[in-house]
């Protein structure tokens, strides 16, 4: 698997640059770096932290449920495979 | 079209819409149009939980320590959320099976439809541990005109499409006349119903419930009502299952992936559509009106309750691709998801490791090292 040293460089838009390490998901990096993001179940199945990715790739820890659309990820349940470039929704 | 309980025509469920194509025969699960459905159903399942398991006895300390207008709240919600789900046990049941053609959908439903009867189960174990006889409070529930007023808005989309297809399936399409009323049943009058009455529900799961969360846990929040609170966290969870589905069904219809004509009559009904949540929003903060009429709770008030239903509206509008209309940019209940991540839900220890906890299981895995110490 990811070698939990891996590091990726992940861009939001309206916020700026964070890096990113693969062994905490998307969520857990954003909140560390203190940007507000809205989240519920923290498990994939609600779908409240939906945010768009505009280029990038990520892996799902766990099989997101909840209604995503074909640009969009679950912050909650994935961890990035590449740099990403992602659109918060505030 | 007549309903038959088991289609003897064979049929092939792959190919069927949602709704309105031919009856379910075999209750199979090998094979999904959407497989969505199927995994709702297993995570759906892997929740359940029964009132009993949550003691709620110290309730009754609190609450006769909470104020006449904390007790106003927290009853007054208690009996909106008895409504709620009171509806929810039933109507999808009644109005959905009958029109539905996939099986994972058809078991979805009722899978759904049966936890809203957990849920109001635990509505009485809450009043039964907090009044000798709770009578009072659920006969005031079809009395009340503040929850009446809701009760008609939440069933009116459900008892119209109901009686659509109760028409159609007796007397086919036409124009019928009943009690003097004229009806025009079609199939596009019917797929226009259950359009709306699918975003009705949706804006049912997704706003009409979180209010009602935010008061119980405004309550917790205070170290108040908590047996009360740990269930709540338990429905709340369960609620938000159903309000992915709902907003899966939509969006599956939207995009066109299922009914073409329902992708059509997504965007011939949108403002209606929009309507409904505009409604549902101005709903809950009437009720929030009335909620607060003897005054406040310490964290919870009329006015950040308000920006709340406004805040998860502009959250909920998006998800079915609608505008977002609110001024709201930051969560008002910050601590609501402390409440709604599922990670903080109570379990049975054996079951917080859900893959290894399985009933009567084998381990299959055998490794050379296991005999390293047999002899022969």
């Amino acid at each position: 698997m990811s070698n939990s040293d891996e590091r990726f460089h992940i861009d939001i838009v309206d916020v700026g640059p964070v890096s990113a390490s693969t062994d905490k998901t998307l969520l857990e990096t954003i909140e560390a770096h203190n940007i507000d993001v809205h989240f519920h179940c923290r498990e994939g199945f609600c779908g409240a932290c939906r945010t768009k990715l505009l280029c990038g790739k990520v892996s799902y820890t766990t099989d997101p449920l909840a209604y995503i659309d074909d640009d969009e990820i679950l912050p909650c349940c994935c961890i990035p495979t590449s740099a990403l470039k992602i659109d918060i929704p505030r | 079209m007549k309903y038959t309980t088991f289609n003897q025509q064979s049929v092939n469920s792959l190919s069927e819409p949602m709704f309105f194509g031919n009856p379910v025969n075999v209750a199979r699960y090998d094979q999904q149009k959407h497989s969505i459905f199927e995994k709702l159903i297993e995570k759906q399942i892997s929740f359940f939980w029964r009132p009993e398991e949550v003691d709620v006895s110290r309730d009754r300390v609190d609450f006769q320590k909470l104020t006449d207008p904390e007790k106003h709240i927290f009853i007054s919600n208690l009996k909106y959320q008895t409504l709620l789900d009171s509806v929810q046990g039933r109507s999808p049941n009644i109005a959905f099976l009958p029109i539905i053609s996939l099986p994972e959908l058809e078991t979805w439903v009722e899978t759904w439809s049966f936890f809203e009867t957990i849920h109001s189960r635990s509505y009485t174990h809450i009043l039964r541990n907090l009044f000798s006889d709770p009578s009072d409070i659920f006969d005031d529930i079809v009395v009340n005109d503040e929850i009446k007023r809701r009760a008609s808005d939440i069933s009116r989309y459900y008892d119209d499409l109901i009686f659509a297809t109760q028409l159609w399936q007796t007397q086919g399409e036409g124009t019928h006349t009943v009690d003097g009323e004229t009806h025009v049943i079609n199939q596009r009058e019917l797929k226009k119903k259950l359009y709306l009455c699918m975003n009705s529900v949706n804006a049912l799961e997704a706003i009409r419930f979180y209010v009602s969360f935010a008061c119980t846990f405004a309550f917790a929040e205070r170290k108040l009502m908590e047996g009360n609170s740990k269930i709540i966290r338990l429905i709340a969870r369960d609620e938000n299952l159903h309000l992915t589905s709902t907003q899966h069904i939509l969006n599956i219809w939207a995009k066109g992936k299922d009914d073409p004509e329902m992708a059509e009559i997504a965007e011939e009904c949108k403002d209606q559509a929009r309507e409904i949540f505009m409604c549902a929003v101005a709903q809950e903060k009437e009720w929030a009106d009335y909620l607060f009429k003897d005054g406040s709770m310490i964290g919870l008030n009329k006015q950040i309750l308000c920006e709340y239903v406004e805040y998860i509206a502009n959250q909920r509008m998006a998800a079915i691709g609608l505008d977002t209309p609110f001024d709201v940019k930051s969560n008002p209940l910050p601590w609501m998801n402390n409440y709604l991540n599922s990670d903080n839900v109570q379990v049975a220890p054996q079951e917080s490791e859900i893959s290894s906890y399985l009933v009567g299981q084998i381990d299959s895995s055998v490794s050379e090292d296991d005999f390293a110490d047999f002899e022969l």
